[in-house]
């Protein structure tokens, strides 16, 4: 019986052995590898010290922070606006009935199809500089809107909107699992829509608002193809900021030490993340 | 309390499709009546029409005279317990019953006071601080009736809130229900597929079959005074023997008895407990196939010759084994023609044979 039960451990082991070790190799390690790089610098005559001086450069250099509070600024306004967005669709989604929801449906999944780059490029289309927008006030002779095009409202918009799609498709699993029967048995004591939707609704979704605002916001945070294709040339979010410094100011060790303080704030982000699925499966 | 009043009511859904067609009904101050019928005969839409989760195409329902039919749920008189019980998991118990008198904005104290007390009825005193999902299946159940009685409906609906419970808890809350009901005196109407629940717990039963009324009668005239062969085969067991009348008596290959009915086809329907059997004397009427002892009486399984399979209840299961020839002898019957009643009522008890 002991030696079935270790060979069944034995297997268990192997079959996780692989994606742990992908994990170890090209997350873990990176990681360790980037925290390294940054603190332990070598000196002129070989020898390595500890080193904070590209954190105390960071966070010290006006420009680097105010990169840094421009995508913090991104993200949470980003995270704000798609809760707003996605939300009432997932709600629409949840409780509508017939062909409309099914359209409706269509259309909030369909820019998780559409490449980052294609997306950029439409936006720059409708939104740009003479883009469609513009030609529609100009036919209509009304006056020219300030584009948001290469504002902090560019990144903003595109990635509002390729971010919709996962987070519905979140909050709509959360709903799903409000039964029909709660918010029936909420308008039988009285409650009216409100009231269904802020004391039975919503308390009931706040483990995958959570877990949808977490990804969104993990994704949004390192963004890179939006911001760099719509956003501003300065101050600049932390994806481009990092590219640009590692390869045109050639200063890796500065694009890493970027690239660490993003992940501590991702991070944080990520262990909102892991606490909610926690709590989810502790219930 | 109050009464409740269905008038002509029916429900098409889309495709032409009628769940509840033509359905009247009027229920007494007080009156607990079960809607009883197999899936899909409408009783569950009947339901949640007078609850208000569902519109009635056409027809009215009233509530102590006052029109509801077009009234939303959250404003009608009206409090269900649903089958899943349908408690908000978030919320304690404590929560889960004060929730509709907060949206009533009552002090504190009342809230507190009404709590216990509908707690305290429910036999739950001391399990307002338990989460949901710390109950067992009875308790939650027992939460849910409390959280429509705290409101004070005019009429308490239930929609076959025991049908996910063992046989055992099932029986005991349904006794526990019908104390409360009669102590509070409230008005209400019940969902159910379950024969056993209608019966021991109902002033009146409605037997639904697609969409309509079959029969609304007292359980006990249910039982034994069936209008239609579809409420004499749904409500308990019964035999149908298929036969013909002729000259006022009632023929099978392997049978006969006097029914003074017109000439024709005819159905006989005999409870298990109205059928005697005597021994064959040199007749085989049926044949024993199987004989089920139950301790205070045993059932007796038969087939005639054209392989028509009947039961007998016997007080005494002793004397029987399968293979044996047996006599039949039917105290108390009923005939149907068509849907048409022609003849009689199976009343009976088992009698003292063998």
């Amino acid at each position: 019986m002991l030696g079935k039960a270790s060979a069944r451990g034995l297997v268990g082991l192997l079959l996780v052995a692989l994606p742990v070790s992908l994990v170890g190799w090209l997350v873990i390690w990176p990681i360790i590898s980037a925290v390294q790089r940054t603190v332990w610098r070598a000196s002129p005559d070989g020898a390595g010290h500890f080193d904070l001086s590209s954190y105390v450069f960071f966070f010290s250099d006006a420009y680097s922070l105010n990169n840094l509070s421009l995508t913090l600024w991104t993200t949470s306004v980003c995270a704000a606006l798609l809760l707003v967005v996605s939300l009432p669709i997932a709600l629409y989604l949840r409780f509508a009935r017939g062909r409309l929801a099914s359209y409706v449906q269509a259309l909030a999944i369909l820019p998780m199809f559409v490449p980052s780059v294609i997306l950029a490029y439409a936006l720059i289309r409708v939104l740009g500089p003479n883009g469609l927008i513009d030609l529609l006030l100009n036919a209509a002779g009304l006056p020219k809107l300030r584009t948001p095009y290469l504002t902090p409202w560019g990144p903003v918009i595109g990635l509002v909107w390729d971010n919709i799609p996962l987070t519905v498709l979140i909050l709509l699993s959360g709903l799903g699992a409000v039964g029909n029967s709660a918010i029936e048995a909420a308008r039988d004591v009285g409650a009216n829509r409100r009231q269904r939707l802020w004391h039975i609704i919503l308390p009931q979704i706040t483990t995958s608002i959570l877990v949808a605002l977490s990804f969104a916001v993990l994704g949004i945070f390192s963004a890179f193809t939006l911001p760099y294709l719509l956003g501003p040339a300065s101050p600049e979010m932390m994806g481009p900021y990092m590219q640009r410094t590692f390869r045109d100011l050639n200063d890796p060790v500065g694009a890493v030490t970027q690239a660490v303080v993003t992940f501590g704030f991702c991070i944080v982000f990520g262990l909102f993340y892991v606490r909610s699925v926690a709590r989810n499966q502790g219930k | 309390m109050a009464t409740l009043s269905i008038h002509a009511v029916s429900k098409i859904f889309a495709g032409d499709t009628a769940a509840v067609d033509a359905v009247s009904l009027e229920i007494a101050d007080g009156e607990l009546v079960c809607l009883l019928g197999p899936s899909g005969s409408g009783k569950s839409t009947l339901l949640r029409m007078v609850g208000g989760f569902e519109q009635p195409t056409v027809g009215s329902i009233a509530i102590d005279g006052q029109d509801v039919t077009r009234l939303p749920p959250e404003q009608r008189p009206t409090g269900m317990v649903f089958q899943s019980h349908a408690l908000w998991s978030h919320m304690n118990v404590f929560n889960n019953l004060a929730f509709g008198l907060k949206l009533r904005r009552r002090p504190k104290g009342e809230i507190r006071d009404r709590v216990e007390a509908v707690l305290d009825l429910v036999g739950l005193k001391g399990y307002d601080r338990r989460m949901t999902h710390e109950l067992s299946g009875g308790q939650q159940q027992r939460v849910a009736l409390a959280r429509s009685l705290i409101l004070e409906p005019k009429i308490l609906l239930l929609d076959e809130p025991f049908a996910s419970l063992d046989q055992h808890l099932r029986e005991r809350l349904r006794e526990e229900v019908r104390d409360i009901q009669l102590r509070l005196k409230i008005t209400t109407l019940f969902v159910t597929h379950g024969q056993d629940e209608a019966l021991s717990m109902a002033d009146r039963i409605v037997v639904m079959r697609n969409g309509r009324t079959e029969q609304t009668d007292r359980p006990e005239v249910v039982y034994r005074n069936p209008l239609t062969p579809f409420v004499a085969g749904f409500i308990g067991t019964m035999n149908f023997i298929e036969g013909k009348v002729e000259t006022g008596r009632f023929r099978h290959a392997d049978f006969a008895v006097d029914l003074p009915v017109a000439d024709g086809p005819v159905t006989l329907a005999v409870r298990p407990e109205a059928l005697d059997l005597v021994p064959a004397d040199g007749v085989r009427q049926a044949t024993v196939n199987r004989v089920t002892d139950f301790g205070t009486h045993g059932l007796v399984d038969l087939s005639l010759s054209d392989g028509t399979r009947i039961k007998s209840l016997v007080r005494r299961p002793g004397p029987f084994h399968p293979g044996q020839g047996v006599g039949l002898k039917p105290r108390a019957f009923a005939a149907f023609r068509d849907t048409v009643k022609l003849y009689g009522a199976i009343d009976a008890e088992p009698a003292d044979q063998h």
